[in-house]
């Protein structure tokens, strides 16, 4: 099906996937379906990632949301709108023939489980692992002549975890040009995702899926419940590439062109306009959708309706420019990539080793048990990490293509020192999945989109359980110490300015989203999940107080401590709460404000109490003294 | 009525012991209900010591116990709440303000109760000195026994309004005739 469900996150947005990167976000947009509307869906945000097109629906989020796997995409039109009519730009799903063996595996899967065709690495785990199979026939890679637009095969004996600069490379084969590493290498890789395992089981046991920062890897118990969620997919897209490869003849020279290609080798003629036109002619086979009653969500067998986003408040042709970068990426390629093959894999006798938690040790691996198969190991490792430093950095394009493994080995790293709060997750932020302003659409109500993403983030980011900001601060933090916080995880670029950071924070009443922030009586800006009220408050430090009642006390007390407690300090309180001493001061006077606690100010400084004083507040009833 | 209490020290309300009750309390509804607890104490104190002038220093502000003081300034604003409420008022306004009369009988009680022990004793129509009122034998086992001249004067101005009373005399030789 061409329209997913999707699912979103505490903030109400997607959830994106291990490798998606957000590229651009426009709210104020429609969902056409042909040339009907599609009801329910036509107030929301769309989210132009590098592997979906993603649309939140505004008025009911959880329910009305969708996305369109871009790889299912095989052709956008721009409509520049005329008079009354908004811009619009239609998506033209691949046509059924082809696209259905890969929307039906990919439907099957299911939103829970779609985490089974993301990248094998693990950012948790040892990142490095050697796949148990041998590399992919070097045949099946080609790379493309930026001189001459001739496709290559990529050498059989080419090792992109092993080339380097000093690697030859063979000229093109049609004018002779030697190609860029960097070039050859993305091919390799890009062909190592599309190569279908040998056994499936065992490549369902090496890689331990992750799926998005926030979630856990999931446990090998899990991966074994469902060996087959690797296999549909890869399988499908084996068929899908020998489908495209046999199907991708010049309709013009019957010239056999590479699937990558968009024009003819020979003629230079489109190649992609074929794909279109048996779409449309599958597409006029269906009824016209009959309005805005039909519930297309549901409809199985409507996969050749296009989609069109209309633009009610600008925006469209950023999206547009960026939607033609992201087709002619094709990052989705990459998702469910292996790693990089190990480089001394030839090395010996630790060919075919699985470094994965999952995979039974083989018989050479018994071999080296005990402290000695310890230290090979831990060298292994060592030297596998050089490889790939060495690598990454040698120039930027193949940073980019190894940005994957050095992320994991920073983590690890990070990890590995037991430091896991800024360092890493200002790495992990570093690589996207936050809202900058370039990626927002024009209109006049860009910056207020801005500030309406950078709310969400927000909410994300506190929500985090992973990261735990409002845990670990007792469930309360000030504005200035969390935009601190924020803009450190960010990593240093893409600050945010104090004032947009405060409008964002205000936003979240209107935005429903699961924190708040409030206004205490100084002036002072906090923020705190929503579920926290000043009356839960004021019963924890109640309940905190009376228990002072039965402590006996280090010292002598000059009054009747089992009787009216102790006084406790905003010191105090900080530490029994976990909150900061600015919080505390506001939380104690907050509820003297509202009548619960009473000050006293002596040499020892600031204290409060529980409010004896007042009959109506005391904690039990307190008789009043009466002298007539 | 009991006019002393049996024990010979003057017992202090259990709150007496909260150190927060030594500091004002800047939330209203506090702050009012710390008021009328200080309010009901110094009138308790004032009955038990007979005091009718109370100055800011008093012991009664300062828990040796504890090691806290109620100062000066809030023990004005609490006796500014008894005045407020008719229960004190000061010697001399103004800037000074440093020593209250503590109304634990208000001059119109004052008034009555003299009024109902003339009337008791059948002294209507007698003339009796001041200094007889409030320190003769006959008035001992009287509450404004011992009572301090000026709140005396002010009681019995306000005898002399209702017209029970008329005061004559020279300044320390006054007397007073009952109707």
């Amino acid at each position: 099906m061409f329209l997913k469900s999707i699912d979103l996150t505490t903030a109400l947005r997607p959830s994106y996937l291990p490798d998606e990167v957000l590229l651009f976000v426009q709210d104020n947009v429609g969902l056409y379906e042909g040339k009907s509307k599609i009801p329910d869906h036509q107030n929301g945000s769309v989210y132009l990632t590098s592997h979906r097109i993603c649309y939140v629906d505004n008025a009911d989020p959880r329910k009305n949301s969708a996305a369109i796997d871009l790889k299912d995409i095989d052709r956008f039109e721009f409509y520049a709108g005329f008079l009354k009519s908004s811009p619009k730009i239609t998506l033209i799903p691949k046509p059924s023939k082809r696209s259905s063996v890969q929307s039906r595996a990919v439907s099957s899967l299911g939103s829970p489980s779609r985490s089974a065709t993301s990248s094998p690495l693990s950012r948790t785990d040892s990142p490095f692992r050697v796949p148990t199979t041998e590399p992919p026939p070097a045949s099946t890679a080609t790379w493309i002549c930026p001189i001459c637009s001739f496709s290559n095969p990529v050498p059989s004996n080419f090792d992109p975890a092993t080339a380097s600069a000093h690697t030859p490379l063979a000229p093109c084969l049609a004018c002779g040009i030697k190609p860029p590493l960097a070039l050859v290498l993305k091919a390799a890789i890009s062909s190592v995702t599309n190569r279908p395992p040998p056994s499936s089981s065992q490549f369902s046991g090496a890689p331990l899926p992750i799926r998005g920062r926030t979630d856990l890897p999931l446990s090998p118990s899990d991966t074994s419940t469902r060996p087959h969620s690797q296999s549909p997919i890869s399988n499908s897209n084996g068929a899908l590439q020998s489908n495209t490869r046999a199907s991708f003849q010049c309709p013009r020279c019957t010239f056999e062109n590479h699937p990558s290609l968009l024009s003819c080798e020979l003629c230079g003629a489109p190649l992609i306009s074929q794909d279109p036109s048996s779409g449309l002619d599958n597409s006029t086979l269906r009824a016209e959708s009959p309005g805005p009653t039909l519930s297309h969500l549901q409809l199985p067998g409507i996969e050749n309706e296009s989609i069109k986003l209309s633009f009610r408040a600008g925006g469209e042709k950023i999206f547009y420019e960026r939607l033609k970068g992201c087709m002619t990426q094709r990052k989705w390629l990459l998702q469910g990539a292996p790693p990089v093959p190990r480089p001394n894999r030839a090395s010996g006798t630790e060919s075919g080793i699985s470094w994965s938690g999952t995979s039974t040790p083989t018989g050479e691996r018994m071999k080296t048990v005990g402290i000695a198969g310890l230290e090979q190991r831990r060298l292994e490792v060592q030297k596998n990490n050089e490889i790939i430093i060495g690598n990454a950095f040698e120039d930027l394009e193949a940073l980019m293509a190894s940005a994957k493994e050095i992320v994991a080995l920073a983590e690890s790293f990070a990890s590995s020192n037991g430091n896991t709060s800024s360092e890493s997750s200002a790495v992990a932020n570093a690589l996207g999945l936050v809202t900058t302003k370039d990626m927002l659409g024009g209109g006049s109500n860009s910056e207020s989109l801005y500030i309406t993403e950078l709310s969400r983030n927000l909410a994300e980011f506190l929500t985090d359980d992973a990261r735990g900001v409002l845990r670990k601060a007792g469930g309360i933090i000030s504005l200035v110490d969390l935009w601190a916080m924020f803009n450190r995880a960010r990593g240093g670029v893409e600050l945010v300015s104090p004032s947009d950071f405060e409008k964002a924070a205000r936003l979240w009443e209107k935005l429903k989203l699961p924190v708040r922030l409030r206004q205490f009586k100084s002036g002072v800006l906090v923020v705190q999940g929503s579920d926290r009220t000043d009356e839960k408050t004021i019963k924890a430090l109640l309940a905190w107080l009376s228990s002072l009642h039965s402590v006996p006390p280090d010292k002598e007390l000059a009054w009747d401590w089992q009787t009216f407690g102790r006084g406790v300090t905003a010191h105090d309180t900080a530490e029994h709460f976990g909150w900061s001493i600015g919080v505390a001061e506001e939380e104690l006077e907050m509820a003297e404000d509202r009548g619960a606690l009473c000050r006293e100010e002596s040499d020892e400084g600031l204290k409060f109490w529980e409010n004896w004083i007042d009959p109506d507040q005391s904690p039990s009833s307190d008789q009043p003294y009466n002298v007539i | 009525m009991t006019t002393l209490s049996p024990s010979t020290t003057f017992t202090y309300p259990r709150h007496y012991n909260f150190p927060p009750f030594f500091t004002r309390q800047p939330q209203l509804t506090t702050f009012h209900a710390q008021c009328r607890k200080w309010s009901l104490l110094i009138q308790a104190y004032c009955r038990f010591h007979r005091l009718f002038r109370l100055p800011l220093d008093s012991p009664l502000f300062t828990n040796e116990r504890l090691n806290r003081r109620l100062v000066p300034e809030d023990a004005r604003a609490v006796l500014d709440f008894m005045r407020s409420e008719g229960r004190a008022e000061w010697v001399r306004g103004g800037e000074e303000r440093s020593v209250a009369w503590v109304w634990w009988r208000t001059p119109e009680e004052w008034a009555g109760i003299i009024g109902d022990w003339v009337e008791e004793t059948a002294q209507k129509n007698t003339v009796l000195t001041l200094y007889e009122l409030t320190e003769g034998e006959a008035t001992v086992s009287q509450e404004f026994h011992g009572m301090d001249p000026e709140v005396l004067q002010r009681a019995l101005a306000i005898l002399v309004k209702r017209g029970k009373a008329q005061v004559f005399g020279q300044e320390d030789q006054q007397g007073v005739k009952f109707f």
